[in-house]
Parts: structure tokens; C-alpha cells; sequence
């Protein structure tokens, strides 16, 4: 898609619905939104069926946000909550199967750049842990180790939320869970380290409890990940049914987390430092 | 029935801290009217969950938002039926 695509042709408005003409007019595109212009701009996510108080719809939300240009912009996901809100965007979602995220991403970007060789196509994988961490983690490591140029997003709600409460790879140690009565009996995988072991140029482990620092890492890793190579963020995202928090503490939750064992971390590859400082100074050049 | 933020706004006004805007996991449903500088609630899309009420006691220590019952509402802003349109926003929200 691109904006070209979505401006309505002159005369057809009144046959458009109110939200599309809205978003087209109102929305985010071509000028670069933030966090603190919220609430007076169209945003490209509509309403979803996620269940109310949900931290990873505040992260996909504020991932939206983010994003440099999302009528550039591909989403892949898989089954999982996080495709309840990500197919209400107005961003391309491509479904992929269980466990082929992030392959489905390395043929598609390969594809865009072949193309569309006069534009910047951003292609950003958005699944939970279970979708990358267990089911799809061959395919994961894999572009990793290929330096495919997208981004992967991990909603870490360290468990499958959708299917009942089992544990997943990313679960804690000792976690008792609906389908894991005994506790889980493993580590948390490291997900972080395998990132870095596999040479991933970007690295951020976040939580959404500072809307202005999601959106600046998603913007961080997508553009990164345009010319650099693949970049990982890992973000703490609760469950709030089957880790049973009350929706008002959800980011008390999420600010314990943080400070225990969760804290912001973000890597970043020297090759990928100076990429982003030259954006900088030919910013300010421009200015 | 069931509860949905409420913002008074007076309270709201004289600040301008904006940060239930963010923290809200709906898209598009805490408003804010640049002309009046404050925000408001689309009652359609508001699912309840109280993280503003959370974030404006706790965080930003206003106290602005309550929750209500939805019947206890005279007028009410959907933005179903009023569209995205700032422009027509005149500073009175229900």
C-alpha cells in the first residue's frame, strides 16, 4: 500500500465510510505523529476485540505510533492475541501459519525490494512468545543468522493466552498456570542472548509503562532495520486473565515487572549506532 | 449496565498533561480537544478497564476521571455516529 493507494478519488468521499475518510484525512500519514499529539490525531488501529485493560493492546497501539511510515509498512503475525487488534489496523497484515512468521517476512521483504525498487518498504513480524519463541523459533533464528532486514517483534505475555493458559518458553520458572498446575519447571528462555549470539543488529527488552520510549525503540528498530540488518524487541506485555491482575493494576503490574526483572535494555551494534547518527545529523542539517 | 470513564473537565483543563491519552489501550478513545485543552471519552469505545483512572489518581495525580454508570449519563460522545472531526469540537463534551 502507500498513500497514493489510499487518498479517495475527488467525488467519491460520500461513498466511503466515515472511519476511512477520517483516517485519510485525519490520520497519521506523512508526517511523523507522537506519543503526545495522542487523542487529537486518527490512529491507524481501529477497534478490536481484545479484552478491556490489556497491555498489549497499549503496546500495539503505541507500536502504530511508532512506526516511521505505515502506509509503508507490512505486518506479519500468526495465531495469537495479538492478530485480534493487528487485523483492525490499516496496515497490510499478512496471517501466517504457525511457525513460519518470520520466514513468510525474509521472502516478502526480499520480494518488496525487488518490486518496488523506488521505495522503503518496512516489513515488521508482530506475534506472541508462543508464535516465536516455541512454535516459531526455528524460523526466528534463521533470519537472524541470515541478517534478513525486518523487524521482530515479540508480545511477551509469557503464556498462551489464547488457548486456555498453557505454559510457553518464555514462561518463569515456578509459574502456575490454568494448564500448568504444577508450576513450570524451566528457566525463561533467553531470547535477548540468543539475539545477540546470532549477530541481530538491534536489541530492546521493554514494557509499556513509557508510551514515548515504545514508540522512539519502534521507530529505532524499524529504521535499522532498513539498512543495517534484523532487529529484536522483546516487550512485557500481561496477561491480565490468566495471570488473573485486576484490569485498574495492570501497569502496577507491569512497573513491578519492570523494576524486578524486566528493566529497559537496549543493544545496539556499532554498525547500527552510526546508521542511526547519521540520521541525526542530516536531520539537523535539514533543519 | 456497566461503568466507562468520565472525565470532568474542568479539572482537565487547567492542566495539560495529556497522559490518560496515552496510556488508554483503545485506540481513538480518550480525546483530546486542543481548543478547549481537555480530554474526553468515547463512550462507545470505552471498555471499562480504569487504567486512566489509575494513571490520572496515581500518576499524574488529578483526579480527574470517575468511573460511571453509563445510564447516569445525560449526553454522551460515540464516535461512531460523530466521526473523527476536531474541527467540529467546540469545546463542550458530555
Amino acid at each position: 500500500m502507500s498513500l497514493k493507494n489510499m487518498t479517495i478519488t475527488p467525488g467519491w468521499e460520500k461513498y466511503m465510510t466515515k472511519e476511512y475518510v477520517d483516517l485519510v484525512e485525519r490520520g497519521p500519514y506523512g508526517k511523523q505523529k507522537k506519543v503526545s499529539e495522542m487523542g487529537s490525531f486518527k490512529e491507524v488501529l481501529e477497534e478490536h476485540p481484545m479484552c478491556a485493560g490489556c497491555a498489549m493492546t497499549l503496546f500495539i497501539r503505541l507500536t502504530m505510533v511508532g512506526l516511521p511510515n505505515p502506509e509503508h509498512t507490512v505486518l506479519i503475525g500468526t495465531a495469537g492475541c495479538g492478530r485480534l487488534a493487528l487485523t483492525q489496523t490499516s496496515i497490510p497484515f499478512i496471517y501466517g501459519n504457525y511457525g513460519d512468521t518470520n520466514a513468510v517476512a525474509s521472502g516478502l521483504k526480499r520480494g518488496l525490494e525487488v518490486r518496488f525498487k523506488d521505495q522503503t518498504k518496512d516489513v515488521v513480524v508482530m506475534a506472541g512468545d508462543g508464535g516465536l519463541a516455541d512454535i516459531g523459533f526455528s524460523a526466528v533464528m534463521h533470519s537472524w543468522f541470515r541478517k534478513e532486514k525486518f523487524t521482530t517483534i515479540m508480545l511477551d505475555n509469557e503464556v498462551y493466552g489464547n488457548t486456555g493458559g498453557q505454559e510457553s518458553g518464555m514462561t518463569e520458572r515456578g509459574a502456575l498456570l490454568k494448564m500448568a498446575p504444577k508450576g513450570k519447571l524451566f528457566d525463561k528462555m533467553d531470547m535477548i542472548g540468543l539475539a545477540q549470539t546470532s549477530g541481530v543488529a538491534y536489541i530492546a527488552r521493554l514494557t509499556p509503562t513509557n508510551p514515548t520510549r515504545v514508540a522512539s525503540v519502534i521507530r529505532k528498530a524499524v529504521m535499522i532495520a532498513r539498512e543495517v540488518g534484523p532487529t529484536f524487541i522483546q516487550a512485557y506485555t500481561s496477561c491480565n486473565i490468566e495471570y488473573a491482575i485486576p484490569t485498574p493494576k495492570v501497569l502496577d503490574d507491569a512497573r513491578e515487572i519492570e523494576s524486578k526483572r524486566y528493566g529497559f535494555m537496549e543493544i545496539i551494534s556499532d554498525e547500527a549506532k552510526a546508521y542511526l547518527e547519521s540520521i541525526d545529523t542530516s536531520k539537523k542539517a535539514k533543519k | 449496565m456497566y461503568l466507562v470513564a468520565h472525565i470532568d473537565q474542568a479539572i482537565c483543563s487547567e492542566t495539560a498533561c495529556r497522559l490518560c491519552t496515552q496510556y488508554c489501550p483503545e485506540a481513538n478513545t480518550i480525546l483530546y480537544d486542543n481548543t478547549a485543552k481537555t480530554a474526553f471519552v468515547a463512550v462507545d469505545r470505552c471498555k471499562g478497564c480504569e487504567i486512566c483512572v489509575g494513571i490520572c489518581d496515581d500518576l499524574a495525580k488529578h483526579h480527574a476521571i470517575k468511573m460511571i454508570m453509563i445510564t447516569d449519563l445525560k449526553e454522551t460522545f460515540e464516535l461512531s455516529k460523530e466521526g473523527f472531526r476536531p474541527e467540529s469540537w467546540t469545546g463542550q463534551h458530555p
